[in-house]
């Protein structure tokens, strides 16, 4: 038990280190979750409407592929329809949490060589790879106890609440033991990040494909075996300990291989790079636009199979709302438009919403680069602040429109091919892109902030939630109408439900520039600061 | 000769804290010109300031006789800066790290690049996130020092290397005086500053307390004598300017003022002169009597004999 020497204490510093981090962490999957639980009942008031839902979503593939495979659904009853909402999305996120969480407390120490400090005390060597699963084993524990109380609470059957809780569970620790392993294979925190991520997309689309095909694939992923502990309909209990079996196994492996290989070091090779800077990276428009490659390439992933999502049940809206009139409160009301366009008009806000994560993300790079000391080399060279900002914000500027367009093809193709209608793919795409001003507005203010208060930067993501809660919750908490037009999505023409109006968009564009040259001026002004 | 650094009564401040505080500082072109002082002292800040990444509050600062806060990106073309920290881009590698802050300085010349990757024996292919600190300062010493500039501005380039890659520095910096080019070093290796720098600046507390040649310096402090004599040198200690005696195996030792050498010698003569050895200050016994109050405070003995072994080192 050497080996594992000092592990009390490394937890401590852990929780210690993190204990903002894992409380928003639980609180953000909580509060989501067990509020789409307490939502649920006031939607779906009796026999009758459960039975609407199952019907409307039994056999939609993409919604089999973006929810689950509907256990349950030839008996349905308000729990089945719980996990079908909750479950799959559920699990990505505790997956996500415990990825992070497990490679910023074993891999990225190594990578900034905090590990030595540790691993040079007396503390075995196993001891901060024990104490960081230590933490989020329970973080993931403490999740699914809080959410099993709220839908016990909310009056879902006991032994479903915890069979649909312990899936969570389940999957966490799955991902803490495949996170474990990464961490000794890959030779950095974002190798480790990357591996882990892949084995969750991968686990993603394998239970999708075995699910919409009813068959085996599913078994080859962690997500596939949590739901199949049937919650509400019949609970499988053995399928949470075959994931709790994965987990111990994976956690073993990752022991095995910390004893084969030096710290800071991984077991996969290194690759190697270019020794020379090819003439495109020569320019800063070019480096700006290596570093945001990796991103604008997964937002424009995510945000098109988003798309999908919502493309795919446009079709099937119309007879939704003629069952369960309470959706209409969800959709923009607009005189003299189809139910369709309505739907996809608020389908556009929300991926414009979703967009803005990727808008103020890549603007707020500006700031990151700052505070990491990297800017400071390059303007020491012959560089000015403000060609080096705009070669970043050029990149946040073609990125976003890549991104929302990316949504709005996701949209366009998947209303297609279920209506039939190819002509749906360029004018919903198209009608996407009306977001986009309002989506610069967002990564405007973060420039704004990056040039006069580089300390504050980071309170752009409270714009962001501010049109998130006047925009999607304002028609459902009744808020005043001013404050909706505090959210730029407010000023932008409802397409496809309305036509199309160009002053407001060159508004919100000029808008979006002069905000944005007042943070460039600000920034020219000041001092730099690290950190 | 013309200036190639000038600043006068800066002024720096952040919040409540005076990082620079009046600041001065001279360095000629064509010198190599040591920027000493204690960890906090103002070395970074008076270097970002020169840099125009920090605006100096007040005072006057040219550089290559310009502004460097107004004309920047002019004055960028000209000289070459590597921070104490280098922070690299995760992703990239070392090379072409080297490639890009090469060429904002109107780029690097292809054969002295690949003999410096060769020297400072780089491997440029691997990613930055790989590369120790050391490696790190390499890639940032490459591409200085491969460029054109006439300036060189170094923040503590050496920390991180090990003696090996240190004596290639050195030679390196040699090399580009003998081309005319001026060197801003601030270093901790005293050592190193000794064998390099023509001049030095001493500074502290964000002020300048000393500035001028080595022999400058030494002059306006004490030299070292080891002797052993034929009569007891006792009497010695009682002489005015003669500090810090100690004794062993019938050698004395002690330290002299400048101004006293004179009579302390004849004392000395008289007794009857076995064996005599004499050095002037090393660079480490300037530093320490500038902070000795400080240390002082902070209750930490001055090594016995600071430097004698670097200083032998240096000198033979």
């Amino acid at each position: 038990m050497i080996a594992f020497a000092g592990t009390g204490r490394l937890v401590r510093l852990v929780v210690r280190r993190d204990r903002m981090r894992l409380s928003l962490w639980l609180v953000l999957l909580g509060v989501i979750i067990v509020s789409s639980a307490a939502s649920l009942p006031p939607v779906y008031p009796d026999q009758a409407d459960i039975d609407n839902y199952v019907e409307l979503f039994g056999d939609n593939p993409a919604l089999v592929a973006f929810a689950g495979p509907g256990y349950g659904f030839d008996d349905p009853n308000l729990g089945v329809i719980l996990v079908n909402e909750t479950q799959l999305w559920a699990c990505v996120g505790v997956a996500l949490m415990s990825i992070f969480l497990l490679t910023r407390h074993t891999r990225a120490e190594e990578d900034v060589e905090r590990a030595e400090h540790i691993r040079s005390a007396p503390v075995g060597r196993h001891a901060p790879t024990a104490a960081a699963i230590v933490v989020v084993a329970s973080a993931n524990l403490a999740l699914a106890v809080v959410c099993a109380a709220g839908f016990i609470a909310l009056g879902y059957q006991v032994a479903g609440s915890l069979a649909l809780a312990g899936s969570f569970v389940a999957v966490g620790w799955v991902f803490t033991g495949v996170t474990a392993v990464s961490a000794q294979l890959a030779s950095s925190a974002r190798g480790t990040l990357g591996l882990a991520a892949a084995v969750l997309g991968a686990s993603f689309v394998l239970r999708a494909v075995g699910d919409i095909g009813d068959n085996a694939l599913r078994w080859l992923s962690p997500i596939g075996w949590a739901q199949s502990v049937r919650a509400f309909a019949e609970e499988a209990w053995w399928a949470l300990a075959a994931c709790l079996v994965a987990s111990i196994a994976l956690l073993l492996v990752a022991t095995w291989l910390t004893t084969h290989r030096d710290l800071g070091s991984g077991i996969l090779p290194q690759r190697l790079g270019s020794p020379v800077a090819s003439p495109g990276l020569r320019r800063p428009l070019g480096l700006a636009m290596r570093l945001q490659r990796g991103a604008v390439v997964g937002w424009l992933a995510g945000m098109f199979l988003t798309g999908v999502v919502y493309g795919s049940i446009g079709n099937d809206v119309e007879q939704m709302i003629e069952d369960n009139p309470t959706y209409a409160d969800f959709l923009a009301q607009l005189e003299g438009a189809s139910i369709t366009d309505s739907f996809f008009t608020t389908s556009f806000t929300m991926l414009a919403l979703l967009s803005g994560g990727f808008a103020i993300s890549s603007a707020l790079r500006l700031r990151a680069e700052e505070g990491a000391g990297r800017v400071e080399p390059l303007l020491a060279g012959s560089l000015s602040r403000t060609t080096w900002a705009l070669s970043h914000l050029t990149i946040t500027l073609v990125g976003t429109v890549l991104v929302v367009a990316a949504a709005g093809l996701g949209v366009g193709a998947a209303h297609a091919v279920t209506t039939g209608d190819a002509a749906q793919v360029p004018r919903l795409a198209g009608a996407a892109l009306a977001t986009v001003p309002g989506v610069l507005v967002l990564s405007a203010i973060a420039v704004l902030l990056f040039g006069w208060l580089p300390r504050a930067a980071l309170a752009t993501w409270a714009a962001l939630g501010v049109a998130v809660v006047v925009g999607i919750l304002g028609e459902l908490l009744r808020l005043p109408d001013w404050s909706r037009s505090l959210s730029p999505f407010h000023h932008v023409p409802a397409l496809p439900a309305e036509d199309v109006a160009w002053l407001p968009l060159a508004l919100l564009l000029a808008l979006a520039g002069a905000i944005a040259a007042a943070g460039l001026v600000g920034f020219s002004r000041r001092d730099l600061r690290t950190a | 000769m013309s200036t190639a650094i000038s600043c006068s009564g800066l002024v720096k401040t952040f919040g409540p804290l005076r990082a620079l505080d009046g600041l001065d500082l001279e360095i000629a072109t064509g010198e190599v010109h040591g920027f000493l002082g204690p960890n906090g002292a103002g070395k970074t800040v008076t270097m970002r300031v020169l840099l125009g990444l920090l605006r100096a509050n007040s005072g006057s600062v040219t550089l290559l006789g310009g502004d460097p806060w107004a004309d920047a990106v002019d004055l960028h073309r000209r000289l070459a800066y590597v921070p104490g920290d280098t922070n690299l881009w995760p992703n990239l590698t070392g090379g072409e790290v080297i490639d890009i802050l090469g060429d904002l300085r109107g780029g690097l010349d292809p054969h002295r690049r690949a003999d410096l990757v060769e020297r400072f024996d780089l491997d440029p292919r691997k990613k930055s996130r790989t590369y120790s600190k050391g490696n790190r300062q390499k890639v940032a010493l490459v591409a200085a020092l491969a460029s054109d500039a006439e300036l060189l501005i170094l923040d503590e380039p050496t920390s991180g290397l090990d003696p090996l890659m240190e004596a290639v520095f050195q030679d390196c910096i040699l090399a580009a005086r003998d081309e005319g080019r001026t060197v801003m070093l601030s270093s901790h290796i005293l050592a190193e500053v000794e064998r390099l720098c023509d001049r030095v600046t001493i500074i502290r507390q964000g002020r300048t307390v000393q500035s001028g040649t080595l022999s400058e310096l030494r002059h306006l402090t004490r030299t070292t004598i080891s002797a052993t004599t034929r009569e007891p040198s006792d009497s010695l200690e009682h002489l005015a300017g003669v500090h810090d005696v100690r004794h062993s195996d019938g050698q004395i030792t002690f330290d002299v003022d400048s101004d006293a050498l004179d009579p302390v010698v004849r004392a000395l003569a008289e007794l009857g002169v076995h064996s005599l050895t004499s050095h002037p200050p090393t660079l480490e016994e300037l530093f320490l009597r500038h902070y000795g109050d400080e240390l002082a405070d902070l209750d930490v003995a001055p090594p016995v004999d600071p430097g004698a072994r670097s200083d032998e080192a240096t000198r033979s």
